[in-house]
């Protein structure tokens, strides 16, 4: 028996032993892992992001998801982009543009950019990608970016036309998104982008193993020079927590999209920094507007004033901005005199509606989906409401569950969300709440004439100045009427190892690590 | 035994036949659309009918279902929505690390398991045993995903022994093997704590057998009446559970999986489902399934060695 016993001891003595093996020899290689290894200069020999969801692929053709366009930035470029700062359109691999008329746009393409396989990236270029792009038969998530175009000409090597079926005024904004990016037509021809892209950005493709790490290399040719960073590996690590403790012991040296409730110990952290900026997504309680009873303006108003938002903002720890406006500050159409155009907290006569129109005998059903904060405002409205004296009853489901209940309109009230990758206030506006959206993606089924003629109408006026005022008169309908209540307006976040710098955040949640240094 | 495997292979694919009918059925009426999982939430009707067109989903059921079972009887076992790669590549991918983790868990489950059962049962009501029970209990009752979280806390941050996640080197690397053994210590634990528990209580059973008072009553050593007359009876359920939690094990283990960041089929197949990936989860199902039935089928096997007097017709 004691032999037993003895063998007990020895086993867990091993473990310990092998467990403070360890030490002299993983702490410098879990430094190297990190990416934190001296390569000379401003060089950085690898850099590690953590993500905690893999890529659906590589082409941007093919996916329509915010993990595999975090990847597609790097890889490959669009026509245009947004300045990082104001939000205005500039041209990337486009050189300039022209409108002869509101039908046709005129696109001159830079003459020095050069695809990772060689093969020059020209007006044929952009015509291969968008043909594919729209063409049925790809069946690309995003084909309705192009939606609008009708016939694209080459007019020379590095001139190409676009004619729309009608003015378009978001254009530009579509020509921005990454599902718009440039393909090598040789390399699409030749292999599957999918697993192995090939485009004209600053990192050139390595390796993909799927479910675990997308390999990236500077791109040595790359048009503004080689980034400092020479070997950028996304990699993937589901539990947001684990990905915080690998930024922490140096195995990741950047994760973005924090929770709110870990602001606090990633703050604590001392070889990190974070970086935060205004965010273009908004997280609004919209209202089933097929029912004839929230069609009622004082019900929706008596709902509005009962939910405290600017207590759930406190609750965020400084990740979201609070404005009534739908269109938040980073989007265009957003007009400053919108920020408390709403109506405002109000318990007393939230309780006064309530009790005048009996709001409080029939059950309220709050679908919500059981994904970041929409649970919390789900819970925070909910006991609101009960304050004021509605009856509210949650329902929670998961994201594919949600999505199809809120599309058929089995909710009273629920909590939606828009990234707006476009920064476009008419994109916000004309797939969530325009009636031609009704059964898809407009799930509060709102339906409004005069606001779906404000809509169109910013759509296909391409004079900016006249779309920031549709945009804004569009805004105030909604306002005006409590059919959309703003939670908060997005923050977007990053946290990196302090050794390195120039990280740039966009306010859609994208980031760039084409000038990341070191300090 | 020839007979035996035979007729569990023919009952595997009756089984499989079966099984693929559930999940397809099962996946076919669950709310959730794959076409706005890949479209994303800002693609428009008309481009998820085109999607929905692309993927044959507007067909009907029958037609989707025989077409699934067509191609996979030839060995396809079709392409994942989401990634366009083909089902048997993203398990391929993802197997092994499951494999290792699954063989490395036990190990610790089998190791620590065995012998604190038998210092249980051994050392019946003493302090020993009272202290063993006291820790499979709380093998059994810690939630894996504390646990990940607490051991990562404590020899890959504080103390940096070991790495946070991943397994991505090979398991007889310093490194693969020093990746293994958090995931691994998680995961076994609570393995440890059943096998530990049904050790004792079988053993306690066994040494109380007429067999064993016989040998003892011969002068036999108490080595021997351990090791070769209780030990080898008692081992029969202990042996089920093991099996059991093996095919567990190679099922993907969702939480340590996730905790760890180990590419593995658990993680695969929860976010196919996610994805409403159809064939993504029909393929893990399947070799789950597969892998469960052949674990049973080696427990089965090993019944025999471990016991002559099973013998199966």
């Amino acid at each position: 028996m004691k032999k037993v016993w003895v063998l007990f001891v020895a086993l867990i003595a091993a473990v310990v032993l092998a467990a403070c093996g360890g030490e002299s020899s993983s702490a410098p290689s879990q430094t190297n892992e990190g990416g934190t290894t001296e390569a000379g200069g401003g060089e950085i020999e690898e850099f590690v992001y953590a993500s905690t969801s893999d890529v659906a692929g590589l082409s941007p053709i093919l996916t329509n998801d915010s993990v595999s366009a975090n990847v597609q930035e790097h890889v490959y470029e669009t026509l245009f982009e947004r300045d990082t700062d104001t939000g205005e359109l500039i041209p990337s691999l486009a050189e300039s543009y022209e409108n002869p008329d509101e039908l046709t746009w005129i696109f001159k393409i830079r003459e020095d950019v050069v695809f990772h396989d060689g093969t020059p990236l020209n007006a044929e270029s952009v015509k291969y990608t968008f043909d594919k792009l729209r063409d049925p038969a790809t069946a690309a998530p995003r084909a309705s970016l192009l939606e609008p175009v009708d016939e694209i000409t080459v007019e020379d090597e590095f001139t190409v036309k676009i004619t729309t079926k009608y003015p378009y005024g978001p254009f530009l904004a579509s020509l921005a998104h990454s599902n718009a990016a440039i393909v090598s037509p040789t390399a699409d021809q030749a292999q599957d982008l999918m697993s192995n892209p090939v485009g004209s950005g600053p990192f050139k493709f390595v390796s993909y193993t799927p479910g675990d790490q997308v390999v990236l290399e500077a791109f040595e040719d790359y048009r503004d020079g080689a980034p400092d960073i020479k070997k950028l590996v996304f990699k993937v690590v589901p539990e947001i927590s684990t990905a915080i403790s690998m930024l922490q012991t140096g195995e990741v040296d950047f994760i973005d999209n924090l929770p709110s409730e870990q602001i606090a110990r990633i703050e604590s952290i001392q070889n990190v920094d974070i970086e935060k900026k205004d965010g273009t997504s908004v997280f609004y309680l919209a209202f089933n507007q097929s029912r004839p009873e929230n069609q009622d303006e004082n019900f929706r108003k008596a709902v509005a004033a009962a939910v405290d938002r600017d207590t759930f903002v406190g609750k965020l720890n400084g990740l979201g901005l609070r404005s009534d406006s739908v269109l938040g500050p980073m989007v265009f159409g957003y007009n400053e005199s919108k920020n408390a155009a709403g109506q405002a907290y109000d318990p007393e006569l939230a309780k006064q509606l309530v009790e005048e129109n009996g709001y409080g005998d029939r059950t309220i059903s709050l679908l919500t989906a059981n994904r970041d904060n929409f649970i919390l405002m789900a819970e925070i409205a909910q006991a609101q409401l009960t304050e004021a004296g509605f009856n509210v009853k949650i329902e929670t489901m998961e994201w594919a569950t949600f999505l199809d209940t809120a599309r058929a309109g089995q909710f009273d009230i629920t909590f939606l969300s828009w990234a707006n990758l476009t920064q476009d206030g008419s994109e916000m506006f004309y797939p969530n709440l325009h009636t031609d959206n009704i059964g898809s993606s407009n799930r509060a089924q709102y339906s409004n004439a005069e606001f779906d003629e404000l809509v169109d109408a910013s759509r296909t006026s391409v004079d900016q100045e006249e779309r920031l005022n549709y945009l804004d008169q569009a805004n105030g309908l909604l306002l005006e009427q409590n059919d959309v209540v703003v939670m908060y307006h997005g923050v977007v976040t990053g946290a990196m190892n302090s050794e390195y710098t120039n990280l740039i955040l966009e306010p859609n949640g994208k980031w760039t690590l084409k000038d990341v240094t070191r300090k | 035994m020839i007979t035996l495997i035979v007729r569990r292979v023919g009952e595997l694919l009756l089984l499989l036949l079966g099984i693929s009918f559930l999940v397809f059925g099962s996946m076919y009426i669950a709310p959730g659309d794959p076409a706005s999982m890949i479209g994303g939430p800002t693609a428009t009707e008309a481009d998820l009918e085109n999607i929905r067109e692309n993927l044959g989903l507007n067909d009907p059921f029958l037609v989707q279902y025989g077409r699934y079972l067509g191609n996979a009887v030839q060995g396809d076992f079709g392409y994942s929505y989401q990634t366009k790669q083909s089902v048997a590549d993203a398990i391929a991918v993802r197997f092994p690390n499951t494999l290792k983790l699954a063989i490395a868990s036990m190990v610790v489950a089998v190791v620590i398991g065995l012998v604190a059962g038998l210092i249980s049962a051994l050392r019946h009501n003493s302090w020993l045993d009272f202290t063993s029970t006291t820790f499979a209990l709380a093998g059994i009752s810690i939630p894996n995903f504390w646990l990940g979280a607490l051991l990562i806390l404590v020899f890959a941050v504080n103390l940096q022994w070991l790495p946070v996640g991943g397994l991505s080197e090979p398991f007889y690397t310093a490194e693969g093997f020093k990746q293994l053994i958090l995931p691994a210590i998680t995961l076994g634990t609570g393995s440890a704590a059943m096998i530990a528990r049904m050790t004792r209580s079988s053993m306690l059973e066994v040494v109380r057998a007429d067999y064993v008072r016989t040998a003892r009553a011969k002068g036999v050593k108490e080595t021997k009446v351990i090791w070769v007359h209780t030990l080898k009876n008692a081992m029969i359920p202990v042996i089920t559970v093991i099996g059991l939690n093996f095919g567990f094990l190679l099922g993907g283990t969702i939480i340590t999986e996730k905790v760890f960041a180990i590419n593995g089929v658990g993680r695969l197949m929860i976010d196919a489902i996610a994805m409403r990936d159809f064939p993504l989860v029909q393929g893990s199902v399947l070799l789950v399934a597969t892998l469960f039935v052949v674990v049973n089928l080696i427990v089965d096997i090993v019944y025999t060695y471990v016991d002559p007097r099973i013998k199966y017709e």
